[in-house]
């Protein structure tokens, strides 16, 4: 049921989120139907988040290390968890080329005091501030094709390929605990 | 050869030393995209063995991994023992789902919290059984092995 109700829930969702924050105007960000999304629009740096929140700069905009949007308006420290992909792809992929420039970015903003959460961002589009075009956050998938091609030219999403994927569950199961995919399998019906 | 400019000015730019408060920690290794954006059930369907595999899913593909404490707060992870790679790294792949006890530096910064792990000191495994609670979350997450 899951597996047709999540992608039916992007598809029909309309063209503006529900309810308007403080970063709202101008933008254009889809709705993904969240309980507590705000559409956000902003201008911001991009920074190594270890480095501006740890102060560990070393190897600051590497590859692989998670990177966050300093916003120009009030110097806030916002942290984009997902890109603009499906489902199960986060955001520094598609922020890394930016990482050390001021840009513009688009998207959902979630504030929900009840889990914590707060300057969450979902990125769906990002351009160098001064530049024309948007580039939408959609890279993950391909940037991990590339690396994966072999997983990549297999039938089936990247999750159901990915290597690293399979060797965590065929070491611990679907459920961790070491079960076999069957009895995980009789196990949540 | 611009983002190796933009990564020299970065560096250029880095702030200040921060040394954080030293703490030891112990909670569960959640995928912070799930559990803040609600996108897939409330809190405590989006953890344990219920969501170990979207968990997985979620870590390889560079969604920020956090620490769920036992106060319920989480923490964002940004290095686990001298491992930087907090997006889709291996170290905090291997760890989804895990009930552990870390060592490490506790920053908060705009409401959010940051944790650099300096050791795992203790990998109690996957504790939250809570699969017979809620199924597999989502339920697409373990395909029918009959096909």
């Amino acid at each position: 049921m899951w597996k047709y109700l999540i992608p039916l829930t992007f598809a029909a969702a309309p063209l503006t989120a529900q309810d308007a924050g403080p970063f709202s105007e101008g933008s254009e960000a889809r709705s993904w139907n969240l309980g507590w999304e705000q559409p956000a629009r902003f201008e911001a740096e991009v920074v190594d988040l270890l480095c501006e929140v740890a102060g560990d700069c070393a190897n600051a905009c590497a590859e692989g290390r998670q990177l966050g949007l300093i916003r120009a308006a009030d110097g806030v420290l916002t942290y984009p968890n997902k890109n603009n992909q499906g489902i199960f792809t986060g955001a520094a992929v598609d922020l890394h080329p930016f990482c050390g420039l001021q840009v513009e970015v688009d998207g959902l903003m979630i504030e929900d005091d009840y889990v914590g959460a707060t300057n969450i961002y979902q990125v769906q589009r990002i351009r160098e501030v001064g530049v024309e075009d948007w580039t939408s956050a959609d890279g993950w998938t391909d940037a991990w094709a590339e690396a994966n091609p072999e997983a990549a030219a297999m039938e089936g999403r990247w999750y159901r390929n990915d290597p690293r994927v399979l060797a965590e569950i065929e070491d611990g199961g679907y459920l961790g605990t070491g079960e076999t995919w069957q009895e995980a399998w009789d196990a949540v019906q | 050869m611009r983002y190796l400019w933009a990564a020299a000015l970065a560096c250029a730019a880095a702030p200040a030393l921060a040394d954080g408060e030293e703490v030891q920690i112990r909670g569960e290794v959640i995928d912070t995209w799930c559990y803040f954006s609600g996108v897939m059930g409330g809190p405590d369907a989006v953890r344990g063995t219920a969501h170990h595999t979207c968990a997985i899913w979620c870590s390889a593909g560079g969604i920020p991994v956090g620490l769920l404490g036992e106060d319920g707060t989480v923490y964002m992870i940004l290095a686990i023992g001298g491992d930087d790679q907090s997006a889709g790294g291996q170290t905090q792949l291997e760890l989804a789902s895990h009930d552990i006890t870390v060592s490490g530096r506790h920053f908060a910064r705009d409401g959010l919290n940051y944790l650099v792990v300096d050791e795992v000191v203790e990998d109690h495994g996957i504790t939250n059984i809570n699969h017979v609670d809620y199924g597999a979350v989502p339920g697409f997450a373990i395909p029918n092995p009959e096909g």
